[in-house]
């Protein structure tokens, strides 16, 4: 049967596309070098950037978007790579097509978050960094009320003063521990949402793995919001604020884990390791954790399934949102069908927030 | 510690923990409580029209078995006027289906509702048992699945029933949304979670309103009752059920998907709902008129009930069972890689359309419809001449023989581009998008291993 193009017979001792080098990794069916891996990687990203190229942006009148840093795998990862991003545009153009602000929310856990971003500014110093502390969710609009009872009224509004561990003693009287960690991801969201608001950042930059989108497609639908899906896992307008991007939508989270290692200099002492919490009784577990439990498997036997998740999502069509549109007060996603008549609250987050009525 | 009061009628003691919501109530309490909430589903979403014949799709297990006893209470009690009969399909296995179908009969006695069973044998010619004998326990779910719908739809027109109701539970329902984003089913999502689907026959209905096979509407009255309520309620009605699963194997895909539903409930009893609410409003967000079938079919609840017969045959068991053969996820993966590996190098070999079949028809159209008594439905014969074994119309799927290949179909319809759209199966008139059904298909490798004596063609011209 004659082919489109001549089958040219490869070596599998050697790398798949190259033929030259060793391969030391293998990608879904491809066995590849290490050079070839992280072109690979880098690829992935740089092609989702399409709408930031030069071309696109006007002299003099910078793009600023807004990326935010957690110091895990991937946020780190996506950092490295779009700053070889800019600079090759530099190279080639004279300038970039983009700047980014990079954004980490300090939760107080400890010192090592900020002697960690000393480390990132020192080897990217090319961007803008800023920190916020957690405590700064409680000025959000509508979050405070929401999160009653035991919040003093004097924390309200006072955002300069010791209110840090208020913020987590408030998410620590939520009834269970899928309520905390999605109210804890809703509060994040907004906080970063805002921030890039506030700077004029046009959009952001979500360092999200395909498994890391697949796991919150899971989780989402789990907690009743499947309605708000397309704003949380693709590419679109969000509702409120700037555009989400997901740059890393198409690498799984151990592509990007052996990228970081791989990648020259590493990464590996600018990333936080994540202690893997050992299976706990599932009083202690959320739905967020289960989805990630089991993402992590599938991942691993059935890397092309996870791919088909986010794929699949990603046709979802968000309908058009009209400004005037009543939004979530917690979530601040449209209440569209997805509330019952005359809530404040989307479904999920009546759900996530008991004993608050609608 | 001291026994806990009904929270609902503080009388009697609480002696059920209500999984939904971990409210304790008790056991009289919940049965009222469990057919209120049953009846508010049919009411809510106008199920049932006054006075309709509906079929209980019955297998002697503990769904349809509560269903057959709530729509019969609630029938009673509300006055309803419905003309309920209990509809089972005898697959053919030894040791569990004749064995549920017994719970069956019992079941048609205690509720004084007919019954009327089906077998496969008698329509296909293949009992599972045989089946099974023939392909091997992999993948033989395929067949039973692909067979049972039709069954249903053959089974309801022969006691001219227009409407099937399945017992189809919360768990179901969740279960199948989880595993059609796995398996990135969209359409597939969005019909799993409607309440009432309906396949508009091709067919125009009959002069004289006989129901015909092509034209039954299926439903989920209890797709909001959790699969541990419906377990309470069997239990405190003392129902009589069949609780063995059946025998031949059930896939990775679906289990995957119970798993992850099982372990859900436990964090989270509400979930299980949740997951159908996402379902719900997801299937809002499908693309409709541009998805598939890029705007050919219209608006988008044409595009729904294009792929309704097809989609829902590959249901499976419903609960217990799987799916159809590419569903282990293995085989999903196999497949996926492929195509990620198409996609990256271009087709191996340049695939052109062919020419549209319609146009090709014109030979041998007469003859066909002799040979294979499948007769389009407008002709109005359709029915009378070629009942097997004396079984009433619409029973018999023909099979076809091997030197009758040319097909025959009529080009009635506008014969556009190549799209897909609900036609009818050439050979035995069922809802097909393709020119002939999976039914048909099935059949015809199966018939090919079979020793040619063995083989009798339905119907003779």
């Amino acid at each position: 049967m004659p082919g489109r193009r001549p089958i040219v017979p490869k070596d599998d001792s050697l790398c798949r596309r190259c033929q030259t080098n060793e391969p030391t990794i293998t990608v879904r069916t491809e066995p590849l070098c290490n050079e070839c891996f992280c072109r690979y990687v880098s690829t992935k990203v740089v092609k989702r950037m399409e709408s930031f190229r030069v071309k696109y942006s006007d002299p003099g009148k910078e793009r600023v978007l807004s990326l935010p840093l957690s110091f895990g795998a991937c946020s780190t990862t996506l950092l490295h790579i779009l700053s070889e991003h800019m600079k090759g545009q530099v190279e080639r153009t004279g300038r970039s097509g983009y700047q980014l602000h990079i954004v980490h929310v300090d939760d107080g856990s400890g010192p090592t978050s900020k002697a960690l971003l000393e480390k990132v500014k020192e080897r990217f110093p090319e961007h803008t960094y800023s920190i916020l502390p957690v405590s700064e969710v409680l000025s959000l609009d509508g979050v405070s009320p929401l999160l009653q009872p035991p919040l003093s009224s004097d924390a309200n509004g006072d955002t300069s003063s010791q209110t840090e561990p208020s913020v987590l003693d408030l998410l620590a009287t939520l009834p269970s521990a899928t309520s905390r960690a999605d109210t804890h991801r809703i509060l994040l969201r907004r906080l970063i949402t805002n921030f890039a608001t506030n700077h004029n950042c046009e959009s952001i930059l979500w360092a999200h793995s395909t498994t890391r989108l697949a796991e919150l497609t899971l989780a989402e639908t789990a907690k009743g919001r499947g309605a708000s899906l397309p704003w949380l896992v693709t590419d679109t307008a969000s509702p409120s604020g700037p555009q989400n991007f997901y740059p890393m939508r198409e690498l799984l989270t151990k592509e990007i884990i052996a990228f970081s290692s791989l990648t020259s200099p590493p990464l590996d002492d600018l990333i936080l390791k994540a202690a893997t919490k050992p299976a706990v009784s599932t009083k202690n577990t959320s739905i967020d954790d289960l989805m990630r439990q089991y993402f992590e498997s599938v991942e691993r036997d059935y890397p092309s399934i996870v791919a088909n998740v986010v794929r699949t999502t990603g046709k979802l069509k968000a309908p058009g949102v009209g400004a005037e549109e009543e939004r979530c007060e917690l979530c601040e996603m449209p209440l569209g069908g997805a509330a019952p008549e005359r809530s404040r609250l989307c479904y999920g987050c009546i759900r996530t927030l008991p004993g608050v009525r609608g | 510690m001291p026994p806990h009061q009904c929270e609902i009628c503080k009388i009697t003691r609480a002696q059920v923990l209500r999984p939904k919501n971990g409210q304790r109530i008790c056991s009289a309490c919940f049965i009222a409580l469990f057919e209120s909430e049953v009846a508010v589903t049919i009411t809510s979403t106008n199920l049932f029209q006054p006075g309709e014949r509906v079929a209980i799709g019955a297998s002697g297990g503990k769904d349809s078995t509560v269903l057959a006893s709530v729509l019969k209470t609630l029938n009673d009690r509300h006055g309803w006027n419905l003309d309920l009969v209990l509809l089972s399909v005898d697959e053919g296995i030894q040791g569990y289906r004749d064995h549920s179908l017994e719970a069956v009969k019992r079941n048609s006695a205690d509720l004084d509702l007919p019954l009327k069973i089906v077998s496969y044998e008698e329509l296909y010619g293949w009992s599972m048992d045989q089946v099974v004998a023939q392909v091997g326990k992999k993948g033989n779910c395929t067949y039973c699945g692909v067979f049972r719908r039709q069954a249903l739809d053959r089974g309801a027109a022969m006691l001219n029933v227009g409407h099937v109701v399945t017992g189809h539970n919360a768990d179901d329902v969740a279960e199948t949304v989880l595993m059609n984003l796995l398996r990135g089913d969209l359409p597939r999502l969005s019909r799993a979670t409607s309440i009432i689907t309906s396949t508009p026959s091709a067919a125009p209905p009959k002069d004289d309103g006989a129901v015909s096979f092509t034209n039954v509407k299926r439903s989920k009255p209890l797709m909001y009752a959790y699969e541990k309520e419906i377990v309470l309620y069997a239990h405190h009605k003392k129902l009589d059920y069949f609780s063995t699963e059946c025998i031949y194997s059930p896939e990775a895909f679906r289990g995957s998907a119970r798993t992850l539903i099982k372990n859900l409930e436990r964090i989270r009893p509400e979930s299980i709902l949740d997951v159908v609410r996402s379902g719900v409003d997801m299937a809002k967000l499908v693309p409709g008129a541009d998805g598939k079938c890029k705007g050919a079919c219209g608006d988008s609840k044409a595009a729904g009930s294009t792929n309704a017969a097809e989609e829902e045959a590959e249901g499976g068991c419903g609960s217990s069972n799987t799916n159809s053969g590419g569903d282990s996820m293995v085989e999903m993966e196999k497949k996926l890689q492929q195509d990620e590996r198409t996609e990256a190098n271009g087709p191996e070999t340049e695939v052109t359309l062919p020419a549209n079949p319609k146009e090709t028809v014109s030979i041998g159209v007469r003859h066909s419809h002799e040979a294979y008594s499948s007769l389009p439905p407008d002709d109005g014969i359709y029915g009378q001449n070629h009942e097997k074994n004396g079984a009433s119309k619409a029973t018999a799927v023909p099979i076809r023989t091997k030197q009758e290949k040319k097909s025959g179909r009529k080009p009635t319809r506008d014969a556009a581009a190549p799209k897909q759209r609900l036609g009818q199966c050439e050979r035995c008139g069922y809802l097909s998008s393709q020119s002939v059904c999976k039914a048909c298909v099935l059949l015809e490798g199966l018939n090919k291993a079979r020793p040619r004596t063995g083989v009798e063609v339905g119907g003779g011209g």
